[in-house]
């Protein structure tokens, strides 16, 4: 309870210093008057111009969180202990999130990232954990390598999931993200952009391993490796992966183990933004013996400082892969289709910040209890339809 | 018919004063010494949101900012990149906060924007069409 009150203060007082720091964010290096020190590292910078500088910024979100299905716990993401519905009428850990991140750049070449964030956690607290940290070499614009711990572009915006501030909708549409197969990876990764014509080509290939801990489940992947593309083309993108993995888990409840498995992940993302209104639409399908699908399709238009939107997402029910043995892991993700239908809107009401509110009407489909948990066992609410309220404002700094 | 001399001194200042409070038209320009002499607003969008570090001629491209919350910075941005402050700035918090962020130079002003280009064939900027100088040349006007 403590730590909660401690971080709506914290919230608060960086919401206040957020306006002074405003210019951080875009990463200025100017100096006083005449002439600025450039910091970009591409070839066309003359090492003697370069001076090494560090960075300061952060961002954060306080919101509430509320569901009309008391028999169980609505979530924002599958590994966290409690939610809205059944544990909370009008719940806040969800939203509650502070992150601080440094920047520093050491050499035209190499730079660093190191981003802590504080948020509702998988064992119920708030501990402050390192999100990313990683050195960057970067070639020039086009091409760099990183090691350390470095973010998963599975999905537009899974590397930023926590960045309210950075997409319009309260939170990321939920069936799809429960399904975001691995956040983050220890190892390497190389990016690599090129353009043929008007057309703007990256790709990603990252190779590591992640190991994850809860009171209820340990798991450890290794052998983890992916490749992402992205093509953008004036307003439009595309973004595919591919990545796969050999997991083992542990559960803490039963004491089972399941040995190493390979499981891969596909998905595919298409968006297009020409400014004034948007839409953009993903799906992923999880494989291991048990395949699964998740996608979702979001439109938005801006009007002033509104962002109206609306979103439809939905899980649907899997199959088991022929000739497999399904697992109690694989059980644990089948039975879980549900949908939602999503009205929301984003206010800019102030640089910097954002309130957004969302109503989210999800529908479980007839043999599941969706993701919500904290349901007794036994009760089913198969085919039951509830609605979620989303409350929650935005900031960097 | 002519109309007194007051009246007319009163039109003339009138006529002075609303020119030259008028909206000024915003500009993107480069150096005179540089060989590029016409972009794209999608050339010049992809070089300053930093997904392009080249001009179409294959040489280096380096932006060059306005201060945040500058009129002409937002009139820069909504028309070339359709892009309102607010998001922009999503734009960036997006690429900083997943370590792909760069950094960019900032020049308060067109006058300073002007002086930084003037000597760099490789700048580019957005600038005042009033504070136009021989020095640098029009490539863009959006």
């Amino acid at each position: 309870m403590f730590q909660k009150y401690w971080l709506s203060v914290l919230l608060l007082i960086i919401a206040c210093l957020s306006d002074a720091t405003a210019d951080q964010l875009v990463n200025t290096v100017a100096k006083s008057g005449s002439g600025t020190t450039s910091t970009v590292p591409a070839s066309n910078t003359s090492s003697s111009d370069f001076q090494p500088n560090f960075q300061i910024s952060g961002f954060g979100s306080l919101g509430v969180l509320h569901s009309t299905q008391t028999a169980g716990d609505y979530v924002l993401d599958s590994s966290l202990p409690s939610g809205a519905g059944r544990s909370s009428d009008w719940e806040t850990n969800n939203f509650s999130r502070l992150a601080v991140q440094l920047n520093s750049y050491f050499t035209p070449h190499i730079s660093g990232q190191f981003q802590v964030i504080t948020a509702y956690e998988s064992n119920g607290t708030f501990q402050p954990d390192v999100e990313w940290l990683n050195l960057k070499y970067t070639f020039n614009q086009n091409a760099y390598i990183r090691v350390g711990r470095i973010g998963l572009p599975t999905f537009f915006d899974s590397g930023n999931h926590d960045v309210g501030y950075s997409y319009p909708w309260a939170h990321p549409p939920s069936e799809l993200y429960y399904l975001l197969p691995i956040q983050s990876s220890d190892g390497v990764d190389a990016l690599y952009r090129f353009g043929i014509g008007e057309t703007r080509n990256s790709v990603k290939l990252t190779y590591g391993q992640n190991t994850f801990s809860s009171p209820i489940i340990n798991s450890t992947a290794k052998d983890l490796w992916g490749v992402f593309d992205t093509i953008e083309y004036g307003d439009a993108s595309i973004h595919v992966s591919y990545q796969e993995r050999n997991a083992s888990f542990q559960n803490n409840l039963t004491g089972t183990n399941s040995p190493g498995r390979e499981f891969n992940d596909i998905s595919l993302g298409v968006n297009y933004d020409p400014g004034n209104w948007f839409v953009t639409s993903e799906w992923v399908q999880s494989r291991t013996s048990y395949l699964a699908n998740a996608m979702y399709a979001g439109i938005g238009i801006r009007i002033n400082k509104f962002t109206p939107y609306l979103i439809r997402s939905q899980h649907t029910p899997g199959s088991y892969s022929s000739g497999s043995t399904p697992s109690s892991f694989d059980l644990r993700l089948a039975n879980r289709s549900q949908s939602t239908n999503s009205i929301g809107a984003r206010w800019d009401f102030k640089k910097n910040f954002d309130l957004k509110l969302q109503y989210d009407q999800v529908n479980l489909s007839d043999n599941s209890n969706g993701f919500l948990i904290n349901v007794p066992a036994n009760q089913t609410l198969y085919g039951s339809t509830f609605s979620v309220f989303s409350a929650v404002v935005d900031f960097i700094f | 018919m002519t109309l007194p001399g007051g009246i007319k001194l009163v039109l003339m200042l009138a006529l002075a004063m609303s020119a030259s409070v008028a909206h000024g038209e915003v500009v993107v320009i480069v150096s005179s010494k540089s060989s590029i002499t016409s972009l794209t607003p999608e050339q010049t969008s992809r070089i300053f949101l930093g997904k392009d570090d080249k001009f179409p001629n294959d040489e280096f491209a380096t932006p060059i900012d306005q201060p945040e919350g500058d009129a002409i910075r937002d009139e820069f941005y909504s028309k070339v990149a359709h892009k309102n402050p607010s998001q922009m700035d999503a734009y960036w918090s997006k690429l900083i906060f997943t370590g792909e962020g760069r950094l960019s130079k900032l020049a308060k002003g067109s006058k300073e924007v002007v002086k930084l280009i003037a000597n760099d064939p490789n700048a580019i900027g957005y600038i005042d069409k009033r504070d136009l100088k021989k020095n640098v040349r029009v490539v863009l006007t959006p």
